[in-house]
Order: C-alpha cells, then structure tokens, then sequence
C-alpha cells in the first residue's frame, strides 16, 4: 500500500466485497499502473497488454469477495498478477506460432536491421530489449522483473511463483547471464 | 521507472566460486550493471487513462451485474465464530431428528411377523408368513402341535378358512 493512501486496501476491499462500487474503483486506480507494469515486461507484445491487465482485473474482481485481509492484498495482487500474466503469454505464443507458421516472427523486425548501425532509434532500442528479454523462459523472466523492477525479495517472488527459493535464484541467475549476452554491445549507452 | 541494481551481495552469492579473482568478479559485476543500464532504456509507456477506463468497466461490470448481496452473503457466512455456530446447531438438529424418530432399517417384516407361536401347556400354534406363504390356498391357515398328555405323543393338524372364511377346515398333518 502507498503510504500517502489515507484509505488502506484492507477498509476498501471490505467496502467491495458489501457491494460498493466506487471502493473497487479506488482500489483499481490504487494498483492499476502496477498491474499494467508487471504484465507489459511478462507479455512484451504492447498489443497484448490491455487484454492480459483486464483479465488480471476480472481475476481480481471475481475472487475478492472471497480474500481475506489476514494477508497481503499488494502480495496476493503480485501473485495474479504474475500467474495471470504468464499464463496469458504462453497462450498467446501457442497462437501467435499457429498463425506465423509461415515463419515471420511480428517482434524481430530490429533484428533485421544493418548490425553495423549503432545509432538506434527509441523504438529500436525497445525491440532489441524486448528481443532479449523474450529469450529467456517466461518463468526466468517473471522472476527478474519481480525482483528487479518491482523490487520483492527471493522469498515473496517464490511464494508468488509457487516455487522454492533456490528455484528462483537458477532463474535470475540464468536470466541475468542470458540478457548479458544478448545486450553485450548491441545498445549505445 | 528505472530497475533495481543489482548489488554486488547479491552478484556474489548468485555466482560464488564461479570467479578465481576479486579482480575478475569486480569486471563481471560490472559487466552486469552495463547490461541493467541497458535495461533501464526499456521504458513501460503509461497507459491513458481511457484504457484504463475501458478496463474498469469491462473487469467490473460482469461482477456487478451479479447482485451484491451474494457479497454481503458470502461476507455474513465467513465468519469462523458463525459458521462455528451454525454447524453446531445443524448438528443438534441432525441428532434430534434421528432419535425421534430413527430410520427403520429392519425391512418390512420382522422375525415375529414372519412366524408366530403361541404356547399354551399342552399346545404350541405356529402362524404367521412362513404359514401363508406355505399354505397359499388357505385363509390364516395355522398349524397347532397338541398333546392329550404330558408323556402323549403330539398331534399335528392345520386349521384355516376357504372361500372367504365360510369354510373352516382342520387337517391332520
């Protein structure tokens, strides 16, 4: 919860579940840039993104009546989130390698570019970065986003992903030598 | 927004012994801190605030069409203490109504129904069932086992009725 809140999720998801529309309101607009964050690094096609933060929302919504406020709500949020959002990338892969199985891949236009320019544009710099990230396994990649853009510790990224700490420390430490090889001398900085 | 660095606590304890010098992990490290500088040009754009609407409603609107008195339902039902309560007095319910009036779980017919014997000092009247089912073609039929005497051998006859009680008939067995 953000500290400058004056209302805490805990009241306003009490106020949801007796049926008040305008504290579902507030909630949503409490979390919804995190959401939106969390799903665009896991799905990385921006066309995506909307349908996977609204099937997070419809997730939310539907089991809140049910949530207890003995845990979490910022916690039990990542947790959809994550697994929402995984879940919403390997369908949408099934889908997308059934449609483009005449072999164009709709995210790898930088990689055609001239390797030998190095002064990228912004959406180029975004490509090449979504590339590297999309290289590593969805799990891996949740893993590093929660940990390093969301800043959670091994322990809550665990409870999150339903796996144990030590799983999650493989995955970073995969990702993390993946993305550098990947990244090494493609980006100016 | 800008990723977390990676701490060098954390580099370390993700790659122990993969490194023979401090030198060689310090270059590493490093290595690894160019490759989140490169991270941090992944910008997340923001999303309008009409999508953000559009979302609302739509996540929304399929929970709410739902009446929220299920809510206020399900809310009244999860508290422990009531819940608690409420299976105890289910509960007493349950019981009470089984010892009033308990399930019959002998069949339609009991043992005594099925053959009756009457004992008298000198005669013994077996009826019942096994008697009807034995002797179809009579009404009540019985059969009375009886003795002139203590020491007398018994005489067996049959008694019943035909053509609806009009005829009473005694047969020796």
């Amino acid at each position: 919860m953000n500290r400058q809140d004056p209302v805490p999720d805990e009241a306003l998801i009490e106020a949801v579940q007796e049926g008040d529309r305008n504290a579902a309101a507030w909630l949503y607009n409490r979390h919804v840039d995190r959401v939106h964050r969390i799903c665009y690094r896991i799905v990385l096609d921006p066309s995506q993104v909307q349908d996977c933060v609204q099937e997070v929302w419809l997730k939310v919504f539907r089991k809140l009546g049910r949530f207890r406020c003995d845990k979490s709500f910022a916690a039990w949020l990542n947790s959809v989130t994550a697994n929402t959002a995984i879940d919403y990338y390997r369908k949408w892969i099934r889908q997308r390698k059934h449609i483009n199985s005449g072999g164009i891949h709709p995210g790898t236009a930088a990689a055609d570019e001239n390797p030998g320019n190095r002064q990228l544009d912004s959406a180029l710099i975004q490509e090449r970065i979504r590339d590297a990230l999309e290289t590593i396994s969805v799990n891996q990649r949740t893993a590093f986003i929660l940990r390093y853009y969301e800043d959670m510790t091994i322990a809550e990224i665990a409870q999150t992903l339903g796996c144990t700490e030590g799983a999650v420390r493989t995955h970073i430490r995969r990702s993390l030598l993946a993305l550098r090889a990947k990244l090494a001398g493609k980006i100016d900085v | 927004m800008k990723n977390q660095r990676l701490s060098l606590e954390e580099f370390k304890a993700f790659f122990q012994d993969s490194f023979e010098s401090q030198e060689e992990l310090l270059s590493e490290y490093n290595s690894f801190l160019s490759t989140f500088e490169q991270l941090d040009q992944a910008a997340v754009p923001d999303l309008s605030s009409e999508k953000k609407a559009e979302i609302f409603k739509q996540s929304c609107q399929s929970q709410w069409r739902e009446s929220p008195w299920i809510f206020t339902l399900i809310n009244f039902f999860r508290q422990p203490a009531l819940t608690f309560a409420l299976g105890i007095v289910i509960g007493c319910i349950l019981m009470s109504v089984v010892k009033n009036d308990p399930v019959d779980l002998t069949g339609t017919a009991s043992a005594d129904e099925l053959l009756e014997i009457e004992h008298t000092r000198y005669s013994q009247t077996y009826k019942g069932k096994i008697i009807d089912d034995y002797y179809p073609e009579f009404e009540n039929p019985k059969i009375v086992l009886e003795k002139a005497g203590e020491d007398a051998p018994p005489q067996r006859t049959l008694h019943g009725t035909l053509d609806n009680g009009e005829i009473y008939v005694v047969w020796n067995l």
